[in-house]
């Protein structure tokens, strides 16, 4: 097992939209150990393949107490949802930041797992919120990407400082056109 | 995903940039000051953290003196940095951006120099660092004896000589092997400010007329039917039919941009990173029946388009969202052309934005270049066979455009290059693609344009 690398907002990758899993194999079972290595590790609560600049349509899940409850979705698909939950959430790839956002309180996915077999399942409140928020990265899609714009640039900026060491994220300078 | 595990709602402390002094040099120096210290620190643009001070009165004299010393950053830091005992890293960075500031207008005002000392000094106190007054006075005091030679050893090496980081002349030198270091100049020179014109509602020659009746000076730009230069640089309301939307504030290179699509009535139009709408509204201007789509990723920028759009009386739809996501948006029918302005380097309107120079980093050039890549793939899936593309950067850096559009061209097979449509602007060929240089008689900013044609089925190559 690897601790695989989290890509961090701004990073353009994100951005990538996930291709289907069509191979399920022993590298997909690979992978898979190795996000849940790296959630556990981090410590999250859901990791998608994107984040670890995988950009194929898998996450891994265990909003469990104990850590004792993996959920793996493979191309992932919400059937139905309703409800409103507003919760707070952060996101690995947004580290030390933490925002309300609104979700769906209920869903019910259709998935494979790691065999290709393909299954359903009803997801409420937290677990149901986490899908939504790591199923968004299959599409590119970030949590602060609900926010308004300044309040991500300010995030961004707070990233940036954070980060300071490191060479400065291709944040965009606007072009002058007015 | 992860949850909270500790609250940490510290805020940064908000840095003091506005004194009550009467001293309205001092004032200007110390918001200058500021206003360098927060796009340096903070990674910001100039536009943006002067913001603030959008209802100063001195308003124009800090951007002037913060833009100054952006651009001749790392000049004014090494001429300190002789000076100081300890390195101007080490030095607090407030304290540093206003020796800088200082030794800039001290290098470059017709200020006297005594008076713009003791500005310096007395900024120091509005901005918190009293206890520096002392260091500021000595240090400038110091300069002034010393300034001949301190500015005699910066002349050998061109990146401290043009004020670049040594990445950038580097590439630029590779380049641009023939004209690098006018490149390097044309950087550091003051931009015009350039004006499009609605041609349906006012002629070249009226409205030069209209500028002179305003006591203004007007050039026409003669290589861009739309393009006028105001040679005494102006607030933009003061200019005659702004208001009205018959004028906007575009460089020439991003209005030839629009040209270069060659707009019909009646087609379907995606601009595809419209914020803030320049490009859209000179769209919409060359052909006023155009189906405009214009999008863009981030919702307030969009909100820019809408206003702009609104003041030019024109109508597009507008779109907020990430081109490279699955296009939730889209109605399934192909656009017959798209203009895609796309996110880069900046480099080629380092004049407009010197601090581009010190916040871009080498290491973004690749990360720009996948992301211009990808973006080019998704405007293709939106393209109908037959429809044409014009892909731009307001970049110079071959890596984000003769490399992108090459590799593009490379791995798709319905697409080819195809010459621009007629125009008279002095670019240079890029293979593929075309260059302006900033640097040209009556120039635009650094831009590239290719002009791409995606073939129809049974086309031949």
């Amino acid at each position: 097992m690897a601790r695989l690398e989290i890509l961090e907002f701004p990073d353009p990758r994100l951005r990538t939209k996930a291709q289907p899993v069509e191979q399920f194999d022993a590298a997909l079972g690979q992978l898979i150990d190795d996000m849940f290595e790296t959630m556990y590790e981090a410590p999250g609560i859901g990791l998608a393949a994107t984040q670890v600049n995988v950009h194929r349509r898998l996450l891994v899940m265990d909003v469990s107490e104990n850590k004792g409850q993996p959920l793996v979705f493979i191309n992932p698909q919400i059937l139905t949802s309703d409800g409103v939950e507003i919760s707070e959430e952060g996101c690995l790839s947004v580290p030390q930041i933490f925002e309300e956002v609104q979700r769906a309180e209920r869903v019910r996915v259709r998935a494979q797992d790691r065999h290709g077999k393909v299954f359903e399942q009803d997801l409420d409140g937290l677990a149901a919120v986490c899908l939504q928020h790591e199923m968004d990265h299959l599409e590119g899609k970030l949590f602060v990407d609900y926010l308004s714009s300044l309040k991500r640039d300010r995030i961004r900026r707070k990233l940036d400082k954070s980060r300071r060491a490191q060479p400065l994220s291709s944040s965009r300078i606007p072009t002058p056109v007015a | 995903m992860n949850t909270r595990a500790t609250r940490n709602d510290k805020r940064p402390p908000r840095r003091a940039v506005q004194g009550a002094a009467s001293d309205i040099a001092a004032q200007v120096l110390a918001a200058a000051a500021g206003v360098v210290t927060t796009v340096l620190e903070e990674g910001r643009t100039a536009d943006d953290v002067m913001m603030q001070f959008e209802d100063h009165p001195q308003l124009r004299a800090i951007r002037a003196v913060a833009l100054g010393t952006l651009r001749w950053w790392s000049r004014c830091d090494a001429l300190i940095a002789p000076l100081l005992t300890r390195s101007p890293q080490q030095t607090a960075p407030l304290l540093r951006a206003l020796l800088c500031v200082a030794v800039h207008q001290l290098q470059h005002s017709r200020n006297p120099l005594e008076s713009t000392v003791s500005a310096a000094v007395n900024a120091a106190r509005l901005v918190g660092l009293t206890h520096a007054a002392g260091l500021v006075n000595a240090v400038l005091r110091r300069f002034l004896r010393e300034r001949d030679a301190l500015v005699a050893a910066l002349e050998s090496a061109p990146a401290q000589r043009h004020a670049h980081p040594q990445w950038l002349v580097d590439e630029l030198r590779s380049a641009w092997p023939d004209c690098w270091e006018a490149l390097l100049e044309a950087n550091n020179a003051h931009p015009p400010l350039t004006l499009r014109l609605d041609l349906t509602r006012v002629s070249r020659e009226d409205y030069l007329r209209q500028l002179q009746e305003a006591g203004l000076e007007g050039q026409l730009v003669p290589w861009l039917p739309t393009a006028v230069i105001v040679t005494k640089p102006v607030a933009v309301e003061r200019l005659p039919l702004f208001r009205e939307g018959a004028v906007s504030v575009q460089d020439a290179s991003a209005q030839l941009a629009a040209r270069l699509l060659a707009p019909v009535d009646g087609e379907r139009v995606l601009d595809a990173c419209a914020a803030p709408g320049g490009k859209s509204g000179a769209l919409l201007e060359l052909a006023p029946e155009l189906r405009l789509t214009a999008l863009d990723c981030d919702a307030q920028r969009a909100q820019r388009v809408a206003d702009n759009l609104r003041r030019l009386g024109r109508t597009a739809g507008l779109v907020v969202a990430d081109l490279t996501a699955e296009p939730r948006w889209w109605d399934g029918v192909l656009f017959d052309a798209i203009l895609l302005d796309a996110p880069c380097s900046a480099t080629g309107v380092i004049r407009r934005h010197p601090e581009i120079k010190w916040l871009r980093r080498e290491a973004d050039i690749e990360a720009l270049a996948e992301q211009q890549q990808r973006m080019l793939q998704s405007c293709w899936a939106l393209l109908k066979p037959g429809g044409r593309l014009v892909y731009a950067t307001c970049s110079v850096l071959p890596a984000e455009n003769a490399a992108v559009v090459a590799r593009f061209l490379a791995e798709h097979a319905d697409a080819r290059e195809v010459e621009p449509p007629a125009h008279e602007a002095p670019l240079r060929r890029a293979n593929p693609g075309w260059q302006m240089l900033p640097m040209q008689e009556a120039g635009g900013d650094g831009f590239y344009y290719a002009c791409l044609k995606r073939l129809a089925t049974g086309e031949g190559p």
